[in-house]
């Protein structure tokens, strides 16, 4: 009698169990044809087929092979501003904050791509797959300074495993590989700009001006030795980068640029001072603020914080996170070079 | 499928009622009221003095490990305070600490009271709900996430959600009976709840600052600023003082209660608003912080009974220890950083309160 109540209530409790599974069936199995159908208008549209195959291997060792050469790209925000720096224009684009009032798009017109995602991992995949991208680039970030990538967890950018299966479905998907060497980074990002048809002079004038502003940089670390400290801060605390673990610091670190650096062993990424414990991070002559969480006015409101020289002598400067291409990083370089010159060493 | 919640409520276990095992323990307890009634200003003595001592560990112990001389000269004399780590960082949060755990151990107790349910939380009424939805709309329509601006927007909204739960509640079945405040006070949270996680998911700045705020933190406050919630706090004791009668005619049943002369209107009305002003001033110093107000009013019952005469005060007190507590632990494990209270809270808060249930001491309201 126990027994089959018991029996009889677990398989009512698994019939919406199955429904729901079957449901989901029919979601990906009429994704997948809306998604299969809208590469099929591309490539009968295209006549890029006749260019031949196209094959690309990713920073995580995946290979993608497609009978032409993507035309429609869709990318994560700071992916598509390097491939807008090449002239190649994004059909769609996604991104962490608001793209529409993304500053560093500024330079580019992307009138023409679908904006279809404005924060952490929400993607309207209906409005990317009626885009009807032939590729979708993302990033990865490492797990540790090792640079081990954890292929198992959704790339950045994506809310979960399933939904990047559901991007798969709509395009292929290659990222880019976001740790180590800033240079490495710049480089992936022109190997995909390159494969995707942009051409070595395209690449080579950006370069010739993102050595001349790597250049200015060195010679404004030279003329100005200061320390400069690059942080984020809440009401938890103060973050600090780890110089060699985040690529744009390690960029501008092996041009001369020295950092705040007070623990580069431990754990990854970010060092954490509790707001007792901010007196360890006030030997910079510069801040640049992540322009998320606390701002001028909150760090002048820590009593633990507030006397910091920096802060005090105003030589704060909210700083945003650049894309990791040439052009990005060249204005990012010069703007960090006109800082430099325009401080007091205190 | 219609057997379905039949299945599962015949697996819920048995609301709390007296059982025929509870009867004896019940019936010591009343032979010996002399002895119980003598203790308790002891005891209520021993939970100030435990207070005092956590002050002075909470001032003695952070994430800087500074020596305890060095932490004595700064108290004394506010110059020699190096990096201002004692009076910036130390006396605000420990002075927050214990009005945070004091605010939200007396408004589990009043509403554990006026709800007659053991399992009651201060944030019943909508208040925390009222005040997240208020930090979410400052976040993303005003793009403020200072602590400051924070705590105006959650005293506020904590204000406007209590004052809505009273409203609908009192356009409904009346006030004479808990049920439909908690019904309004659990609808009105739902709501509020749905349109935050709504804001927050469409938009990763607000994300980023909501998850600071809602894990509830003592980090990062100064007493600048929190006169408003100061008083929010005070009137509320008033209140809650002034409802500790009420609350224990009101344990007898709304039926005893109306008998012996106790108007039931004024009685809700002064609970409500003890419990709306103590919980809008924690919430809007520290984030909505879980457990203390669920937990510290059972630790306080087992140590004083349940005359609220009594009750109140020690709920206030163990609260304050419970929190406090939790702070300092939380700082001791981070290493140069800290582990927030709130989390802290909900490690201990639900092994503690497991422990309670398991007991079977929980008192039947």
């Amino acid at each position: 009698m126990k027994l089959s109540s018991l029996l009889r209530g677990s398989a009512l409790l698994l019939a919406p169990v199955i429904a729901l599974a079957a449901l989901t069936g029919c979601s990906t199995g009429s994704s997948a044809s809306s998604g299969s159908s809208g590469s099929d208008a591309g490539s009968s549209g295209g006549a890029a087929a006749a260019s031949g195959e196209w094959s690309y291997t990713d920073d995580t060792g995946k290979t993608v092979t497609l009978d032409h050469r993507p035309e429609a790209v869709a990318s994560y925000a700071d992916y598509a501003i390097g491939l807008l720096s090449y002239g190649i224009d994004p059909v769609a684009i996604f991104g962490r904050v608001d793209v529409a009032t993304d500053e560093r798009f500024a330079p580019y017109d992307i009138s023409g791509a679908a904006i279809v995602g404005n924060s952490y991992g929400e993607i309207d995949l209906e409005a990317l797959a009626a885009t009807a991208p032939d590729l979708i680039v993302t990033g990865i970030y490492p797990t540790d300074r090792e640079g081990t990538l954890d292929l198992a967890g959704p790339l950045y950018g994506l809310a979960d495993a399933e939904q990047q299966a559901q991007l798969e479905k709509i395009a292929p998907v290659v990222a880019i590989m976001v740790g180590g060497k800033g240079l490495d980074v710049i480089n992936s990002m022109n190997r995909l700009a390159e494969s995707l048809g942009a051409s070595a002079d395209t690449v080579a004038a950006a370069k010739t001006k993102y050595d001349a502003a790597a250049a200015d940089l060195t010679a404004a670390a030279a003329e100005n030795p200061i320390e400069i400290t690059q942080m984020y801060a809440d009401a938890d605390g103060l973050y600090v980068t780890k110089t060699a673990d985040e690529p744009e610091t390690e960029l501008y670190a092996s041009l001369g640029v020295t950092f705040t650096n007070k623990n580069p062993d431990g754990y990854y990424y970010w060092d954490i001072y509790s707001w007792e414990n901010a007196a360890q991070v006030m030997s910079g002559d510069v801040l640049l603020l992540n322009v998320e969480g606390f701002q001028k006015d909150d760090l002048l409101a820590q009593p633990t914080f507030a006397s910091d020289k920096a802060l005090q002598a105003g030589q704060l400067h909210p700083w945003n996170q650049a894309a990791l291409d040439y052009a990005s990083q060249a204005s990012h370089m010069t703007e960090l070079a006109s800082i430099i010159r325009a401080s007091k060493k205190l | 499928m219609m057997a379905r919640p039949s299945t599962l409520s015949s697996a819920r276990p048995a609301a709390p009622r007296p059982s025929a095992e509870r009867t004896p323990r019940t019936q010591r307890t009343q032979r010996t009221p002399r002895t119980r009634h003598a203790q308790r200003p002891l005891v209520l003595a021993g939970l100030a003095a435990a207070v005092l001592a956590i002050t002075f560990v909470s001032l003695m112990l952070g994430s800087n490990l500074i020596g305890p001389g060095a932490v004595l000269t700064g108290l004394f004399d506010p110059a020699q305070d190096a990096g201002s780590v004692v009076w910036g960082s130390r006396v605000p949060r420990t002075v927050l600490g214990l009005l945070v755990g004091v605010c939200l151990g007396v408004a589990g107790a009043v509403m554990q009271g006026q709800t007659r349910n053991p399992l009651a939380d201060p944030g019943l009424f909508g208040v925390s709900a009222g005040a997240s939805f208020a930090v979410v709309i400052g976040v993303y329509v005003l793009g403020t996430s200072s602590v400051l601006g924070t705590l105006w927007l959650a005293l506020a909204g904590a204000t406007v959600a209590s004052v809505v739960v009273f409203a609908v509640a009192a356009l409904g079945r009346g006030l004479s009976s808990p049920v439909p405040l908690a019904i309004a006070g659990t609808a009105v949270s739902a709501l509020l709840v749905a349109l935050t996680s709504f804001l927050v998911l469409s938009d990763e700045t607000t994300l980023a600052a909501y998850r600071i705020w809602v894990v509830g933190s003592l980090s990062g406050r100064s007493l600048n600023g929190v006169d408003a919630a100061l008083l929010f706090a005070a009137v509320g004791l008033v209140f809650a003082a002034a409802n500790i009668r009420s609350l224990n005619t009101l344990a007898l049943g709304t039926e005893l209660a109306s008998g012996l002369g106790e108007s039931l209107l004024r009685a809700r009305l002064t609970g409500l608003a003890a419990i709306t002003l103590l919980t809008a001033a924690a919430v809007a110093i520290s984030g909505p912080i879980g457990f203390v107000g669920l937990t510290a009013p059972h630790i306080a019952r087992r140590f004083v009974g349940g005359d609220h005469h009594w009750l109140l005060p020690a709920s206030g007190l163990v609260g304050a220890c419970v929190l406090l507590v939790c702070d300092v632990i939380g700082r001791m494990i981070g290493g140069n950083a800290e582990v927030s209270v709130g989390v802290v809270l909900t490690v201990f808060g639900g092994i503690v309160f497991i422990s309670i249930v398991r007991r079977g001491k929980m008192a039947t309201l």
